[in-house]
């Protein structure tokens, strides 16, 4: 079902945001289709069971949280040799025909209700341009809101034999009333044998509504590597996704989440094998406390023609909290039978008998269990590749154990 | 290759299942579904008039509810046409109700569950058996010894007349109601024969009770309901064996089945399903468990066109557990969506469920469960294994597991595999002399083992010679 359409979405808002950001034909064409693909997409389908929506994305007021003409954010963004990070509107003289070639290609606009608004009315956002052979550490986005909803697109394009780190970071910056929503779309196309690896870490504050919808496109030899943190706003709907399309191309899925008070977070992991010699692994680590909620879908599909397909699948959620609630679907689907697939899901507490051991080593009982919840991320934490990124997860992680 | 297996493919195991008969009956229903075809089969049947009020009532859910079509890989229903099967045929019979010596049934009849190997089981290994033809019970017998502790076995239609209090209590009113979903209802409106089991206390049945039920007629539908109330303390194990001869129009099967677990009670149900490869076998299962029961489902799902088979086990009482075990084998044309449905409503419940499925030949299996932890069941736990064995590159194997999970002390763990048929195994029993197909049977009966070790030897046997079945000549 369709939601409906804000009141004060019209075709001349979409022109005026294009205009003021002085953007070439071709993208102003783009958002305009996306704004009337409005009336005919769906919002993303979310998981049900008998009696039960896992999350409600249709009774969220779109009129109220979208507001496209005062958006405002303070984004910082540092580079390094030889790579171009570059708002949007400074990319289009030099780099326009990449641009056009590759927007919107791994990430179909019109793919759900909240991509296409997202596409008519983003603001903010950052290219990244890896040229051939260049190998880049430390690429940082920083990002602050600083309205009541903003919209954010972000596309990678690495050309061949190059390899980048990126990490994004999204928080709240100043106050406004109500509440608020952040929509981040994230493309990332791979040139051959090249490597990706996009950290993402989002804080926001417990009045924003947060969707984000990341995807990769992995050429032949090439590897993306996702970072999912999920740690602020009061709903997060996330969804991470590589298409293995080239032979002996790799990715990696890896989520953190720590979710307390009455947070709900709907996190995705998708990967589709459509090529021979493809490796995936999805690695998912949570915490819920309070009145958390968390759902968590993880799907792996291996087409018909994705020989030789390796596939894995670990998703882990750990209740502090009775009053908490974890759904988790990990999904197989298998058309190909030279494939080695697994997947896995628990959900527990901590553990009662190293909560004894650390006890009785006169550690108290609240820090014992909170050693126990840092620990229970070192697998995550162990795949981040950035240092900040790592350490601030793990601040974060901290602080709301304190 | 062992000599006990040449034995066992020299059977003519296609010819036991495949066989067709006349179609004799002294009274079949018109096609489709109306009012009137209830009151009649209700009036044929000298059913209470609450039983006929039951029917027209889940006649109307029916009615109202839609098709489900958008389950995310689900078998398609679409050439379910509930007005194109005839929903009730009482065979030729003379004695109304079942006798209880297999002499007195008809020559046909007999003859063909001679041929299904059923009296030869009753000798040997069973407590009791029920025998369905069609739409009615034909045969039903259980030994003396349990008659005389208080076992009840016999048929349902019978049961509605003799135990009308505890029919009346427990039909399709605390477990499976109609409006569950539209084949329930439909199971409601239209049900014929099934078994009635009840246990007394304290009782245990320790041989297996058995009930096969036989589809012979072209585009008909069976609707069996099973029910079973097992009192505080006692212990049964129900098989249920179901058949039918290929047709070029579809049949239906859709049963219902109803099991009440007392405090400390244990029940088995154990499924071997064979349909025919034109029946679309769409059943509702559950079991409730009180404090401290154990219930236990076995399924094997071999045959059919389409399988949507979820056995669900409500766990009460305190302490109740529950395991599930089910292997679907899919091959040509096969679409076997299968699974569990576990709600741990009670501190300290337990439950494991065990899935194993094969595809090959474009086949397609799919495991689709749900796992249930309500807010105060705590230190429950649970542990599902979903392992899938792939044979070609035409098969598709999906696993969908939901868990929902709302209470902190809990215990929860879901694994699955996916797999091809390990070339190195092949030959390393290839290179003690067996030949490929050979192998690849074995592989596969040592993949089934969990399954087989939980039925009796009987039942073990045919299941592992339906399996040679569909794999005998299909391997290159």
């Amino acid at each position: 079902m369709s939601a409906q359409l804000p009141a004060s979405l019209s075709e001349e808002t979409v022109r005026e945001i294009s205009d003021g950001r002085d953007e070439p034909e071709w993208l102003l064409e783009t958002r305009l289709n996306a704004l009337e693909a409005l009336e005919e997409v769906d919002l993303p389908d979310v998981i049900q069971t008998p009696g039960r929506r896992w999350t409600d994305l249709e009774s969220l007021d779109y009129e109220e949280l979208v507001d496209p003409l005062n958006q405002s954010d303070e984004t910082e963004r540092v580079t390094d040799e030889g790579v171009h990070v570059l708002p949007f509107t400074d990319a289009f003289e030099e780099f326009g025909d990449v641009l056009e070639e590759n927007f919107g290609a791994t990430l179909d606009p019109e793919s759900n209700y909240l991509t296409a608004l997202s596409t008519a009315l983003f603001t903010t956002g950052t290219f990244i341009y890896v040229p051939e052979g260049v190998d880049a550490e430390d690429v940082k986005v920083r990002a602050e809101m600083n309205s009541k909803s903003l919209f954010s697109h972000t596309l990678v394009v690495t050309e061949q034999s190059s390899s980048v780190t990126i990490l994004e970071r999204i928080e709240s910056g100043a106050e406004t009333e109500g509440d608020r929503y952040f929509s981040n779309l994230v493309e990332v196309a791979t040139g051959e044998n090249s490597y990706v690896q996009y950290g993402s870490l989002q804080n926001l504050d417990d009045d924003t509504y947060h969707y984000t919808l990341k995807r990769g496109d992995a050429g032949v030899y090439g590897t993306i590597n996702w970072i999912e943190g999920n740690m602020g706003s009061r709903l997060t709907r996330s969804d991470v996704e590589t298409e293995l399309n080239g032979d002996s191309s790799e990715t990696q899925i890896v989520g953190a989440f720590f979710g307390h008070e009455d947070q709900h977070l709907d996190l995705n992991a998708r990967v589709w094998h459509q090529a021979e010699n493809t490796t995936a692994d999805l690695v998912t680590r949570g915490v819920l406390d309070d009145e958390a909620r968390s759902v968590y879908e993880g799907v792996q599909d291996v087409g018909r023609d994705a020989w030789n397909t390796s596939s894995y699948q670990r998703e882990n959620t750990l209740m502090l909290s009775d009053e908490s609630e974890a759904d988790a679907s990990p999904k197989l689907i298998i058309h190909n039978h030279d494939t080695e697939a697994s997947h896995s899901a628990t959900v527990g507490q901590v553990d009662q008998e190293d909560l004894f051991y650390m006890t009785s080593r006169s550690v108290p009982e609240r820090q014992a269990r909170n050693m126990l919840v840092e620990g229970f991320f070192v697998p995550v934490l162990d795949e981040i590749a950035v240092d900040e990124f790592r350490e601030d997860l793990e601040e974060l992680i901290s602080a709301r154990l304190r | 290759m062992s000599s006990d297996q040449n034995h066992l493919k020299e059977t003519d195991t296609e010819a036991r299942f495949e066989f067709k008969k006349e179609q004799n009956s002294s009274f079949q229903a018109e096609k489709g579904l109306t009012e009137e075809t209830i009151r009649v089969i209700s009036e044929d049947k000298d059913e209470p008039e609450w039983m006929l009020k039951r029917r027209l009532r889940a006649l109307k859910q029916f009615q109202k509810m839609p098709m489900p079509t958008d389950w995310p890989g689900q078998p398609d229903l679409s050439e379910v046409d509930v007005n194109e099967i005839v929903p009730y045929i009482r065979p030729d019979v003379e004695t109304r109700g079942s006798v209880d010596d297999w002499t007195d049934l008809p020559d046909e009849i007999k003859d063909t569950f001679d041929k299904l190997g059923i009296p030869e089981a009753e000798k040997n290994a069973l407590s009791g058996v029920g025998a369905q033809y069609e739409s009615e019970v034909v045969y039903q017998n259980m030994q003396e010894r349990w008659q005389d502790k208080g076992v009840v076995f016999m048929n349902m239609d019978q049961a509605v007349q003799e135990h009308e209090d505890l029919v009346k209590e427990y039909f399709m009113t605390k477990c499976v109601p109609p409006s569950d979903n539209k084949f329930a209802a439909l199971h409601g409106a239209i049900w014929s024969g099934g078994s009635f089991v009840y246990v007394p206390e304290d009782t245990t049945v320790d041989m297996p009770v058995q009930a096969y039920f036989r589809m012979n007629s072209e585009g008909m539908g069976q609707f069996e309901h099973t029910l079973i109330i097992a009192e505080e303390g006692s212990e049964v194990h129900y098989i249920e064996g179901c058949s039918a001869p290929k047709y070029s129009a579809f049949n239906l099967h859709s049963g219902g089945v109803e099991v009440f677990v007392g405090e400390d009670a244990h029940v088995q149900y154990s499924t071997v399903q064979n349909w025919s490869k034109n029946t679309y076998n769409l059943n509702t299962k559950r079991a409730i468990v009180e404090k401290n029961g154990r219930m236990e489902w076995i399924s094997g799902s071999m045959g059919s066109k389409a399988t949507m088979l979820y056995p669900a086990t409500i766990l009460k009482g305190r302490g109740a557990s529950d395991n599930h075990i089910t292997i679907a084998f899919a091959g040509e044309g096969q679409n076997i969506d299968t699974g569990a449905k576990v709600y741990h409503n009670a501190p300290d419940t337990k439950s494991t469920i065990e899935s194993k499925s094969i595809s090959k030949d474009g086949g397609r299996t799919n495991y689709r469960g749900l796992v249930h932890i309500s807010d105060g069941a705590r230190n429950s736990s649970t542990a599902v294994e979903c392992d899938a064995l792939m044979f070609d590159n035409e098969s598709t194997s999906d696993t969908m597991p939901y868990m929902e999970i709302n209470e902190s002390t809990v215990d929860v763990a879901h694994e699955a595999t996916v797999g091809k048929i390990g070339d190195e195994d092949i030959f390393y029993l290839q290179s003690r002399g067996l030949d490929d197909d050979d192998a690849k049977q074995m592989i596969v009966s040592g993949f089934i083992e969990p399954i087989t070790e939980e039925l009796p030897i009987e039942y073990a046997v045919e299941l592992n010679r339906l399996v040679e079945l569909e794999m005998e000549g299909s391997l290159g």
